[in-house]
């Protein structure tokens, strides 16, 4: 069975379409999406809608939530000053043209999906904000696909595609605290793990503007990072003529997602 | 009392001016002053000019009877003419008193009003962009204290890249948040941002009270996008202050423990 994971659409239309196609000449079984279908980009009703119609098994992502929710991320969820009054801008115009029965749906999207030996997520399994970055501990990498009971997690929100293999073997842990009585070892063999990020259809930070997804061979446990091209000067226009800032669209031709990304990989929001 | 000179520089943007007079200012022993006519509010080179020769004397827009004073009372002048003023500007001045004009010109270009204009042709470096295709921006930014992410941001990825036109030449002064002034220095040719800490007391006591602020030449120039960028790098007040007290009370513990 050969599975496609899609990711950070954003409101890219576009790309979505573009993407699904591509999924489609892939001959894919069936299709998960990571979230983040909404904000930064010119079309979230329309990605919504498609997303819906296909019937495509979607977590939600932390653009989704902070539509739903309100945004009140707390401050450090942003890099800079100038990613916040963006990020702020670009939440207030979806806000306001998010129809309610989008918003109701977002709202019942979970926070992870599972499949098999599979967990689909869009950040971290302890959080949707939290960035999975190719560069992160082998020891918190391994935890993270521990904790969601999986041996392939799927995630996205970097914006940046990757595959990661955690080497199978042998991890010993010591457990100390004031409840416990002397310390206590735990030692279990770890089997092979992956982290599959699959970057991002709508808001590219790979240095181009093609979308990115993957496609999962179940069966021969095959990654394939696909990049598509899609006509994105169709996306920058529909950014301008929607009355967003024009530098989204700048960016979204250079592959460098309207915004920034947030650098801090061990951030996790609490709110 | 010995008889004062003007050295008049002028030359097309980004060819060198304001580096060939500070490398005369380094050399100079006797009292000299700096003078930029048409810096207005953002006078960039003045300051940094300031910062790195506590001897000599920089005056800005508005300052100009201070200029002949001085002239008559025998100190020398550098004169720095930007590429936007009229070669013609100084004549009075430069007729009233010895001078001598220096044409910084890229090797590139020839028989130019500068190459007519000067006593001396120094080589300077090459420039990109045809100069009547240009235009200026500036923008005041004293007070103010930015973001050193947002302003990384502005300038290295987005400004220097193209975002809101395409820019031959980006000067700037800027306030951090850890209280220290920076000067950058981008020039096209050379795909390339020079910048330096000003050698200045940091401010950590609210908002800077000393000049910062941005000058860009370039063509097709987005300037309403600049000015809203520049102004989304800034820090709120609240969080300024923020910044401010833990730089303080780093700091603090940086002599303590030294001592």
């Amino acid at each position: 069975m050969k599975i496609a994971v899609i990711s950070c659409i954003h409101g890219n239309y576009e790309a979505l379409n573009a993407v699904l196609s591509d999924i489609d000449e892939q001959q894919a079984d069936k299709i998960f999406c990571l979230g983040d279908l909404v904000g930064y980009g010119p079309n979230p009703h329309a990605v919504v809608q498609m997303i819906r119609s296909l019937d495509i098994p979607t977590c939600i992502g932390c653009w989704d939530e902070d539509i739903v929710e309100g945004l009140n991320s707390c401050e450090c969820s942003y890099p800079s000053a100038l990613a916040e009054k963006r990020g702020k801008l670009a939440h207030e115009w979806t806000n306001n043209q998010i129809f309610p029965e989008t918003r109701e749906y977002l709202a019942t999207l979970p926070h992870s999906l599972r499949e098999d030996n599979m967990c689909f997520v869009h950040g971290s399994p302890h959080s949707n904000h939290e960035y999975l970055l190719p560069t992160m501990d082998a020891f918190s990498a391994l935890e993270r696909v521990f904790s969601a009971g999986a041996d392939v997690l799927f995630c996205g929100h970097t914006h940046v595609p990757y595959v990661r293999t955690l080497d199978a073997g042998n991890m010993q842990v010591r457990v100390s605290g004031p409840s416990i009585e002397g310390d206590k070892n735990l030692s279990f063999n770890a089997p092979l793990k992956r982290i599959v990020n699959v970057g991002s259809v709508g808001e590219p930070r790979h240095g181009r503007p093609n979308a990115t997804y993957v496609i999962y061979d179940v069966d021969a446990q095959q990654v394939t990072l696909r990049e598509v091209e899609y006509d994105y000067q169709a996306t920058c226009a529909a950014i301008i003529e929607k009355g967003l800032p024009p530098i989204f669209a700048w960016r979204l031709a250079r592959g460098l997602e309207y915004a920034e990304r947030a650098d801090d990989p061990t951030h996790v929001c609490e709110r | 009392m010995s008889q004062s000179t003007i050295t008049a520089v002028a030359g097309p943007p980004g060819s060198g001016k304001t580096t060939w007079i500070r490398q005369q200012l380094a050399a100079e022993t006797a009292p000299v002053l700096y003078f930029c006519p048409g810096s207005g509010n953002v006078p960039i080179d003045q300051t940094c000019i300031a910062a790195e020769f506590s001897q000599i004397k920089t005056l800005t827009d508005g300052e100009e009877s201070l200029l002949a004073k001085h002239l008559e009372n025998g100190v020398s002048a550098y004169i720095e003419l930007g590429f936007h003023l009229q070669l013609t500007t100084l004549e009075n001045l430069l007729q009233a008193f010895p001078s001598r004009r220096i044409s910084v010109v890229p090797p590139e270009i020839k028989d130019t009003e500068w190459h007519q204009w000067g006593d001396v042709i120094v080589e300077g470096i090459a420039v990109s962009g045809e100069v009547d295709k240009l235009s200026i921006w500036r923008s005041p930014a004293s007070g103010q204290v930015l973001d050193p992410a947002s302003l990384d941001l502005f300038w290295y990825e987005e400004m220097t890249q193209g975002a809101y036109g395409k820019v031959h030449r980006a000067k700037g002064i800027f306030d951090i948040a850890d209280g220290r002034s920076f000067y950058f220095d981008f020039a096209a040719k050379f795909q390339e941002t020079a910048h330096e800490e000003l050698q200045i007391p940091r401010w950590l006591e609210g908002r800077p009270q000393r000049f910062s602020g941005i000058e860009i030449v370039g063509e097709n120039l987005d300037k309403t996008a600049l000015g809203q960028t520049l102004e989304d790098c800034c820090l709120s007040e609240a969080v300024m202050l923020n910044y401010q007290q833990q730089v303080k009370e780093s700091l603090l513990l940086g002599e303590e423990e030294t001592s």
